[in-house]
């Protein structure tokens, strides 16, 4: 049965994987460097930048091909973005909270665009991973 | 949704892993399917069926559960 359509997500090749996982280290000697270079740098300004790096890393490894790319494994991709999705809102909901019995204000600088992508695609790469982990474990 | 794969497979003498290249799919899938932690399409239940030379409801069987 074809059913491509505008709506099929093209997929990275699995080789990607590897590519992703060094966005993870990268930001932290980025901003070893940046301190070192400019001692004025702010630390919010700082975790952007790590914020940054790590959404675009978990956001190639949420669109890279599995090994085998069945349709179990696209069940549990789709579930895995409802998941995330579920759980950004709560995340969210529960740092605004944090904030305002803190600083007495929902808002905060820290809730940027990248802290967003950020969890969001942390939230689909733990939901996934956790789908596969548990298909995987013996009966 | 209970099935009857376990059995099949071993009439047949074949492994999971030699089940799931029939049907092009992973043999995590196919365990799962087996464990019943995972429902498959009709596509692949109908795919599955055709290796056994069975009806699908020969090999795939509705629980209680199910309409619950």
């Amino acid at each position: 049965m074809n059913n491509r359509s505008f709506l099929t997500v093209p997929l990275l090749p699995t080789a990607w994987k590897k590519f992703a996982f060094l966005f993870f280290p990268l930001p932290i000697l980025l901003v070893i460097g940046l301190a070192f270079s400019n001692p004025d740098t702010e630390p919010n300004e700082a975790a952007q930048i790590i914020y940054g790096f790590w959404a675009i890393g978990f956001g190639i490894l949420n669109l890279t091909r599995e090994k085998v790319e069945d349709e179990m494994i696209q069940s549990f991709r789709l579930q895995a973005f409802q998941t995330g999705f579920f759980w950004l809102i709560w995340g969210l909901g529960a740092l605004m909270l944090i904030n305002y019995l803190r600083f007495d204000r929902l808002t905060s600088e820290m809730f940027t665009a990248y802290l967003v992508l950020f969890l969001l695609n942390l939230y689909i790469y733990a939901a996934f991973q956790v789908q596969v982990y548990q298909s995987k474990k013996e009966n | 949704m209970k099935n009857t794969i376990k059995i099949e497979r071993a009439r047949y003498n074949l492994t999971q892993q030699d089940l799931a290249d029939k049907v092009a799919v992973s043999r995590q899938t196919i365990n799962s399917i087996e464990a019943g932690k995972y429902v498959p399409s009709t596509v692949l239940a109908l795919k599955i069926a055709k290796v056994f030379e069975l009806p699908v409801e020969a090999v795939f069987q509705l629980e209680d559960l199910d309409f619950e």
